[in-house]
């Protein structure tokens, strides 16, 4: 459900239009769409870059974790994984708030991880390299629409 | 509900593919069109009651349908049209907002023939009311905005038909 959605889904409850104050959010949500749009591309392009790169980071501070255990089924379903939370991220920049990661990614995300036996707190500092090396190839506007996202993501693990 | 926005994202996600190509050039334009959208919803929110009034001016005060035996007497009548007459124009203001029709599929549309058979309100009239509506709309939101909403209004009329 996109703010749009939202905010709509809102107003239907009290039986109204929409408040002034929600047709400023739009109206801001809609003003900032050439950067979302421009940070969605350079992620969708990048997507493998920054997994790599975001992994290289990740194993030089924890390399003991099932992603760099040697067995490469295990490191290219956690990158897998990865790219993945990197799609959502850009689906959350479209959508104008976070509720495709949630409903996507972090519903039930917890009973899966600790069921396969990955632990939480390797995800969490391996998605904070992934913010950091995508966030580092957007604009600084780009960045703060997106930082946000990654930041509920690690906060979630 | 859908809208434009979660129209386009469920799909990809299903494919496990970000919003590339048509797909997001589609989005594109959407969010192209957004500050209309926007500076529309509020005018018509702003004047939904003028709005009303002046519809019924239009198309149905001057006939026998405000007379007694006519389906908007006695007032408790003239007041259950005023209502549905500002669900169609909140509805289709969401509609135009969201730029998708299932809202008013959902919340609208959906067994209301049925309604409005089983309360002998008549289907024509209530359809010259829209079709009046539209041209009020239009004046106050202008053409671009106006075109825009026409297309729900006319999702409704062709649900009402």
């Amino acid at each position: 459900m996109s703010i749009v959605a939202k905010v709509i889904a809102q107003s239907d409850e009290a039986n109204r239009f929409l408040s002034s104050a929600e047709l400023a959010k739009l109206q801001e949500f809609f003003s900032s769409s050439t950067a979302r749009v421009s940070a969605a591309q350079k992620l969708a392009a990048n997507q493998q870059k920054i997994v790599d790169e975001g992994s290289k980071r990740f194993w030089a501070q924890c390399p003991n974790t099932p992603s760099n255990s040697g067995n490469p089924q295990k490191t290219a379903l956690c990158q897998r994984d990865q790219g993945w939370y990197i799609r959502l991220v850009s689906y959350c920049l479209l959508a104008g708030n976070s509720k495709p990661l949630e409903d996507i990614g972090l519903d039930g995300m917890r009973d899966m991880y600790v069921s396969l036996g990955v632990p939480l707190a390797n995800l969490k500092l391996a998605m904070k390299c992934i913010k950091e090396v995508a966030l580092g190839g957007l604009t600084a506007e780009e960045g703060a629409l997106a930082a946000p996202y990654f930041d509920q993501l690690i906060r979630a693990f | 509900m859908q809208d434009k926005i979660t129209a386009a994202i469920n799909p990809a996600d299903e494919k496990g593919n970000y919003l590339e190509g048509a797909e997001l050039e589609a989005l594109q334009n959407y969010f192209r069109t957004g500050e209309m959208r926007v500076r529309a919803a509020s005018q018509i929110g702003e004047s939904a009651a003028s709005i009303i009034s002046e519809t019924v001016a239009k198309s149905l005060l001057y006939g026998d349908i405000t007379l007694p035996g006519g389906n908007m007497y006695p007032t408790r009548r003239y007041a259950a049209c005023l209502r549905d007459l500002s669900y169609f124009l909140r509805y289709a203001t969401y509609a135009m907002l969201a730029a998708d029709t299932s809202i008013l599929d959902e919340r609208v549309l959906n067994g209301l023939r049925e309604t409005y058979g089983s309360l002998g309100v008549p289907i024509e009239p209530t359809i010259q009311a829209i079709q009046a509506m539209k041209e009020v709309v239009t004046s106050r939101v202008g053409a671009d905005a106006g075109q825009e909403m026409d297309v729900y209004f006319d999702h409704l009329i062709a649900g009402l038909s």
